[in-house]
């Protein structure tokens, strides 16, 4: 109960507010960075995919369990915060003015909410694969000059399970059919989480889905971000403006880092051969 | 100049409400905005009808008694101005104005245009004394207070407590009233005995009136009459953590 006790006081719920938010910030940005080496190519990206699944799945699982905590703690506070300040104000005006508040700070619940429903979308299809299995169940093979490689025949792994395909991997390469040109064997194989995205967002309702959801979250932590700093205290004449501005520069940048990708995948740009 | 007028009329406090247009003919562009509802009301008066009730008191900028939501924006279009100061020719002829009472649950309407804002006062009934002796005024030098210091806390202690931030605030919130008059005694000497249970005691009264939380719209700080800063908002969520930690005393 000590948990939610915490609700009974605004400004403590604006702190949680505050402290969840920070954490989510934080993992936009990671995430961010990490979209990014898409750019790089496959070969970075799958294994930076490599990294998170495999390398440190337990770490992962440790910052998963964070990040849903801190997302139910946000939104929980949000919602019984938004109750509170419309049972505060029963009576609207006729006519409303606004000198200062933004139309950012008036839709911070919408704009949430939005995102909430594009981030639960979000995680079926990239994370667990429900929605488009087909793009998510791909594999990458490796030889032993550990370059990607297709799959020689045909490409389309996809409607196989994962341990299928691997199954299939290994007996092909006794029969000695899997090979590049260059005859080098397949030694490993492991998620193409580069052609998923490629492929994903080269569907143009998954490409507009993700624009709209990512210019939303623009909108939420443009006031977001120097609104945490305001609740949780720092505010200083010296450096507060710059605050406001850092807000707005940092959130429009993680938005154009992540419409970049389904800009540059559905125009061609990125990931051509795949 | 003519101006039409659409005023919120209600009995009582228990009385549904409506707005009510009024057309007036001969407004000076030297009246103040309250000057101008005084000669609708003697015309009111005049004819018979029920005068519109609003609350004004000293009508130099200073008391904080009056009120008004004009045209939306408390206090009206011009800033760091009380509606007692603001004039009519900040309008033009043939304007239309929406005069509305400031809104808030914890600010019944009790008629018309007056609302009760004794939701304040209990707040600084909260946050007590402080401990200093009576008697003769003490030195002026004995004790020490920087200038910077004593500065803010003029700044803070500006505040009037006419509720205009309440009004303002879509969510009817009372942080920047609450911040001021927490941070008026938080940055003195005088203040730091009780420092830790003055924070508690007002933010749990103000959570007990019935405010809202805040959202930083900084709404608040754009019409105050008295420009007093969301800066002592973010003073006072610190020194709420703080004492919430720190104080023993049960708020």
């Amino acid at each position: 109960m000590i948990l939610i006790n915490y609700l009974k006081s605004t400004i403590l719920s604006k702190f949680v507010m505050a402290v969840t938010g920070i954490i989510l910030v934080l993992f936009i940005i990671g995430h961010c960075i990490g979209n990014m080496q898409l750019f790089i190519g496959r070969e970075s990206f799958n294994s930076y995919a490599y990294f998170l699944q495999e390398r440190i799945g337990e770490l992962l699982w440790i910052m998963r369990i964070g990040l849903i905590l801190s997302l139910i703690f946000h939104v929980v506070t949000s919602i019984r915060l938004k109750f509170l300040n419309l049972g505060a104000k029963p009576k609207k005006y006729e006519v409303k003015n606004y000198v200062k508040a933004k139309l950012t700070s008036r839709t911070m619940i919408w704009t949430g909410i939005m995102i909430f429903a594009f981030v639960t979308y979000h995680i079926l299809q990239f994370t667990t694969g429900t929605i488009y299995p087909g793009d998510y169940n791909r594999t990458d093979y490796y030889t032993t000059n550990a370059m990607s490689v297709k799959k020689l025949g045909s490409d389309e792994c996809c409607t196989k399970s994962r341990e299928a395909t691997a199954k299939d991997a290994i007996i092909n390469y006794r029969g000695n059919q899997y090979e590049t040109a260059g005859n080098h064997p397949i030694i490993s194989e492991r998620h193409d989480a580069y052609g998923m995205v490629i492929h994903g967002f080269r569907r143009p309702i998954v490409a507009i889905l993700y624009i709209i959801g990512m210019i939303l979250l623009g909108f939420h932590l443009n006031h977001a971000i120097q609104s945490a700093f305001q609740t949780l205290g720092y505010n200083n004449p010296k450096y507060f403006n710059k605050i406001v501005v850092g807000s707005t520069v940092l959130s429009t940048l993680i938005v154009l880092c992540f419409i970049s990708l389904p800009i540059t995948i559905i125009f061609g740009l990125v990931g051509g051969g795949v | 100049m003519k101006l039409t007028l659409y005023i919120w009329r209600q009995k009582n406090a228990a009385d549904k409400g409506h707005m009510e247009k009024y057309q007036l003919n001969d407004v000076m562009e030297d009246m103040s905005f309250l000057e101008m509802l005084d000669v609708l009301n003697e015309d009111l008066i005049l004819k018979g009808k029920e005068p519109v009730a609003f609350d004004h008191d000293c009508r130099e900028g200073i008391c904080g008694a009056c009120s008004l939501t004009i045209n939306g924006v408390p206090h009206g279009p011009e800033k760091a101005t009380t509606t007692c100061q603001l004039h009519m020719r900040k309008f033009k002829d043939g304007d239309s104005i929406y005069i509305e009472p400031f809104r808030a649950k914890a600010f019944p309407v009790i008629k018309d245009l007056v609302v009760d804002r004794s939701a304040f006062d209990r707040i600084m009934q909260a946050g007590g004394f402080i401990g200093v002796s009576t008697g003769n005024a003490p030195d002026a030098h004995s004790v020490p207070v920087s200038k910077k210091n004593a500065d803010l806390a003029m700044d803070a202690a500006a505040c009037i407590g006419c509720g205009a931030c309440v009004a303002a605030c879509p969510n009817a919130a009372a942080m920047l009233f609450v911040a001021a008059k927490v941070s008026q005694f938080a940055l003195l000497p005088q203040g730091q005995p009780e420092r830790k249970k003055r924070v508690l005691s007002m933010v749990s009264q103000m959570q007990k009136e019935g405010f809202g939380a805040c959202t930083n719209f900084y709404e608040c700080e754009a019409v105050c009459p008295k420009q007093v800063s969301v800066r002592f908002i973010a003073k006072m969520n610190r020194d709420y953590l703080c004492s919430r930690v720190t104080e023993a005393v049960e708020v």
